[in-house]
């Protein structure tokens, strides 16, 4: 019979040991009787040699199951008592619930984002090309080579396509790849075959373009249609043949982006002609990986790259450039670094921020512990005639303690179950937070480490709040049991640990002071003038890259589409420009002014090309001059604006109307570049940056010969939400060109989508600093409960004497106070050594603001004391007679 | 009664029972009984001890238990020796049987022998 039919069967077996202990007496009895002991004696005899019970407690023990009976017993018991203190079991479970649940959930993030390999074969012996992105010409000139230099190489680079046939784009995230890109990184096909080298060759494969797309994409958009390979896809309104389905596991080769079609690099100028960017040499856009070959290091690979440096970087050397930066370019050497997580953008931009919030949770977790550890002992003081009877009845110390740990052992299993709920709920809205635009994609698997790592959690957390009172418990004196209750002692606050209360207060200032950090930079970013007003302004995305049109056309054809949408009811202005801000695109410019003394370092300016109007869809203030008009095309003087930091950092503060300026670091000559006007100052990239030289061209000059089909217009809504235009507009560009490809974005939208990372630590820190704020609050009410509960009987006492109800609040609140100044002054210590870790995520502020740290430590003290004064000043209501007559 | 009784060394009251129960089915007092007669009352089991161990035995499947009816009325736990209960007993009895000759060896050791 195995212990668990034993454990089952437990009733039966009672039964059987009760019949076969009774029948043992009997005979023993009729044995007697029959050598001639009276019934009656023989009857006492019998039951004196079986023992009251000791028999058949030892056949209990003898079963081996007395040890999980006995954890029934206590987890019944447990729960009842649970139930009996709804209040506490609700703070309890709860709290840990969070506490749980946010380090599960950041847990499971951090584990995909960071620990996780890729999902290809042998991902250690992966490596890639360190330092950005690299041109085709390079990889090439690597290809050629790789199987000498590595096993395998591969290449690969981000791409975004149009399944629409005009109109609102209907993007799908896509993948240039090598043409052994599946192979090398080891993932087979689905369904149907993977791109092979044969299919990335210049001018196409044997099919013609060919097209593998992802599980997802297939399910989602192709209906899991099983006969799917041979179809037609349209991108970019450009056909491609798809020749199969890659595994559903496999996201792409970088975490946090997920692609739905990938397509060979060879392909690239079917959808970007008339460019092509598999001959240019600054186009930056892929991202070079290798796998090692057997027994190969890292080192001997990336010292066998450097062997034929030279050649490659010879061979690539970009267009357009100075000698001291092709100077540049032949020196850097080749690095190779692991990559068996694969590289992630998502990674480096969130490491920092959820680190910040994990400690974050993990403090929240401790102070709820400490919470918790808390309320047990206040209740174990309590309990002390209980377990004192308990003793005297013959129960072990550690029997005591064991039922205790159990107790906790529920607590904290509870608040795991709904922690765990809760993180599988959390962590996906927080990886939805995590993007702008819903780009971002994580898997977040409920598997075996995070199950394991919140049972881990679980455990220890019991223990950390668990073994004190178990300790405490164990040691208690049987003689409590026939003690009178705990009347008139004078340890007041001997249930609870003052140690405990100093530990939870300093953490919870740490927490408060970081939300306060926290919410204070978002505010100071919000706040800050961007030097523009994005409320009530579209920004309409447009490329004109399928029209056909040679680039020298396009800076009309994208004036006629702005003509064209100026003219729609409810539009107040439009403005055509390169680039908008905060967009992820950039032009950058080394700029130098005519006749005055070359600076140190050369200024890097932001610049933008935009058409008369631009400026004031924006709202950005011209400080003086004039604007661009129709006037400013190619052909006429060429003129610029400037911005005021360009004017502090290039004409030294002087009036640079009149001035000219030049590009620099081009090898042709440059002509000069007259400044017509100053403007204030304006974000360009990130919603953090300082001031900065920022140059403005006028959209018909700048955007001539080789320019980009792709610009936004700016549109600025008469009123109501600018996106109500988007229809309106998109028919208003068809009447021009039905081939263009739009995206539609408020301005708002795309400098809040600049935003995430600080609103998200924002909200995090924010909820977790109030969290812990309650939990403080509870924490000091309960101790100054109990306290008030404990000594009742010396507070009868003192008021009989004549101690007035401000006497009495002043005592029950004196402990509360020392103990809560010292947690402050622990949580301000920790506090100015811990904030030097978060400086980056700052903003406007630096990590040991003394504003905040007063603040939070004020708020935390006037929160505490109120929470101590509520119990206290019930204290002070005690009637003494009443007190009395109890005594 | 027989005053000089003897403790039984640790692990022996396993081995009695299996010998007892091997030799035919039978209930705890009869078991009890049986080995106070056979010993001539030098084994004195208590019932504190006796049922434990067979619970124990029953539970490692060296004895299987049974209730039946018996010629005096009585419905009574008869326990039964099972076939590894059988192995166990022969293993045990010869691994005794070495164990005590090699202590009688030594107990009758002379100053001869031990030269």
């Amino acid at each position: 019979m195995s212990w668990w039919t034993r454990l089952r069967q437990r009733d039966r077996l009672e039964t059987e040991l009760s019949a076969e202990l009774a029948d043992h007496i009997e005979r023993q009895v009729a044995d007697l009787v029959a050598s001639g002991v009276p019934e009656g004696e023989a009857r006492r005899r019998a039951n004196l040699a079986q023992g009251p019970d000791k028999t058949a407690e030892a056949c209990r023990d003898a079963r081996g199951t007395r040890w999980l009976e006995e954890l029934g017993a206590d987890l019944r018991y447990g729960w009842r008592g649970l139930r009996q203190r709804p209040a506490f079991a609700a703070v309890a479970v709860l709290s840990l619930a969070l506490g749980i649940g946010a380090n599960t959930a950041l847990f499971s993030i951090m584990d995909s984002l960071i620990r996780r390999s890729l999902p290809v074969r042998d991902p250690e012996s992966l490596v890639m090309l360190d330092g950005g992105s690299w041109t085709n010409p390079i990889w090439e000139q690597i290809r050629e080579r790789q199987h000498e230099l590595f096993e395998g190489a591969a290449a690969w680079g981000e791409a975004e396509f149009d399944l629409a046939q005009g109109g609102e784009a209907r993007p799908v995230q896509g993948l240039w790849v090598s043409g052994g890109f599946f192979d090398v990184f080891g993932v087979p096909a689905l369904i149907g075959r993977t791109i092979l080298p044969s299919d990335d060759v210049r001018g196409g494969g044997p099919g013609g373009p060919v097209v593998m797309v992802s599980a997802r994409f297939w399910q989602a958009q192709l209906g899991s249609a099983p006969d799917v390979v041979g179809r037609t896809l349209m991108l970019d309104r450009k056909p491609f043949t798809i020749v199969g389905v890659t595994p559903p596991e496999f996201f792409g080769p970088e975490v946090g982006v997920r692609f739905d079609v990938a397509v060979p690099i060879s392909a690239e100028p079917v959808v970007d002609a008339p460019r092509n960017a598999l001959d240019h040499r600054s186009w930056w856009w892929l991202e070079i990986h290798a796998r090692l070959k057997p027994g190969q290091t890292i080192e001997q690979a990336t010292q066998a790259l450097r062997a034929v440096q030279p050649q490659i970087r010879v061979a690539t050397l970009p267009d357009r450039q100075t000698p001291e930066d092709l100077a540049a370019y032949l020196r850097d050497g080749f690095q190779l670094v692991p990559s068996a997580t694969g590289p992630s953008a998502l990674r480096d931009r969130y490491r920092l921020p959820l680190l910040t919030i994990l400690a974050v949770a993990g403090m929240v977790l401790l102070v709820a512990c400490a919470n918790i550890a808390n309320l047990q002992l206040a209740r174990a003081s309590e309990r002390r005639r209980e377990f004192g009877m308990r003793r005297a009845l013959g129960a072990s110390r550690l029997r005591i303690a064991r039922q205790l740990l159990t107790e906790s052992l529920l607590i904290s299993a509870l608040g795991a179950g709904l922690g765990l709920l809760f993180a599988r709920w959390g962590s996906r809205l927080l990886v939805q937070r995590l993007s702008s635009r819903g780009n971002v994609s994580l898997d977040l698997p409920l598997d075996a480490p995070m199950l394991l790592f919140t049972a881990a959690v679980a455990v220890a957390t019991a223990l950390l709040f668990g073994i004190l009172p178990a300790l405490r418990a164990g040691r208690s004196d049987p003689q409590d049991a026939v003690k009178a209750q705990g009347r008139g002692s004078t340890d007041g606050g001997k249930g609870v640990s003052g140690p405990l209360i100093v530990a939870q207060v300093a953490l919870s200032l740490v927490l408060v002071v970081a939300a306060g950090l926290f919410l204070r930079t978002l505010s100071a970013i919000t706040h800050r003038n961007f030097g523009f007003d994005p409320e009530g302004v579209l920004v309409v995305s447009l490329d004109a890259g399928r029209s056909g049109l040679p680039g020298e056309r396009l800076s009309s054809f994208f004036e006629q589409i702005r003509d064209e949408v100026a003219g729609v009811p409810g539009v107040a202005g439009v403005g055509a420009s390169d680039v908008t801000p905060v967009s992820g695109s950039s032009w950058q410019e080394r700029i130098e002014a005519d006749g005055r003394p070359a600076p140190p370092e050369p200024v890097r300016a932001f610049c933008h090309a935009i058409t008369p109007g631009w400026l004031s869809v924006y709202g950005t203030r011209r400080i003086s001059g004039r604007d661009f008009d129709a006037a400013d095309r190619d052909g006429a003087q060429p003129v610029a604006l400037v911005n005021q930091a360009f004017v502090r950092k290039v004409f030294g503060g002087e009036n640079p109307i009149g001035q000219t300026i030049r590009f620099m670091g081009r090898p042709e000559p440059q002509p000069p570049i007259e400044v017509v006007g100053v403007v204030e100052d304006a974000i360009y990239r990130t919603v953090r940056e300082e001031p900065t030289p920022t140059a403005y061209f006028p959209f018909a000059q700048v955007m001539v010969g080789e320019i980009p089909p792709y610009s936004s217009l700016s549109v600025r809504a008469k009123s109501g939400p600018p996106s109500a235009l988007a229809p309106d507009i998109a028919a208003a560009i068809a009447r021009v060109d039905k081939n263009v490809s739009l995206r539609f974005r408020p301005l708002a939208d795309q400098v809040g989508g600049a935003l995430v990372r600080e609103r998200l630590v924002a909200i995090l820190s924010g909820f977790f600093g109030a969290l812990a704020l309650v939990l403080a609050a509870i924490g000091l009410f309960g101790m100054t409960s109990h306290a008030v509960a404990r000594r009742r009987g010396e507070i009868g006492v003192r008021m009989a004497l004549g101690a007035d109800a401000s006497k009495v609040v002043r005592l029950m609140l004196g402990r509360v106070v020392l103990l809560m100044g010292l947690g402050v002054l622990v949580g301000a210590a920790i506090s100015l050594w811990a904030s030097r870790f978060v400086s980056t995520l700052l903003y406007g502020l630096t990590p040991r603001d003394p504003i905040t740290l007063a603040g939070a430590a004020a708020v935390l003290i006037a929160v505490g004391i109120l929470a101590a004064y509520l119990p206290a000043r019930r204290a002070a209501r005690i009637d003494p007679a009443e007190v009395l007559r109890e005594g | 009664m027989p005053q000089d009784r003897t403790d039984l060394p640790q692990g022996t009251l396993d081995l009695l029972i299996l010998k007892v129960v091997g030799l035919e089915p039978l209930h705890g007092y009869a078991i009890a009984q049986r080995l106070e007669q056979i010993s001539r009352g030098v084994v004195d089991i208590q019932q504190g001890t006796l049922y434990p161990a067979l619970h124990r035995l029953e539970n490692r499947g060296l004895l299987e238990a049974e209730w039946k009816d018996s010629e005096t009325g009585r419905h009574s736990k008869y326990y039964r020796l099972t076939r590894k209960g059988r192995g166990q007993l022969e293993a045990e009895t010869a691994s005794w049987k070495r164990l005590t000759e090699a202590v009688g060896l030594i107990l009758r050791a002379t100053a001869e022998e031990a030269r």
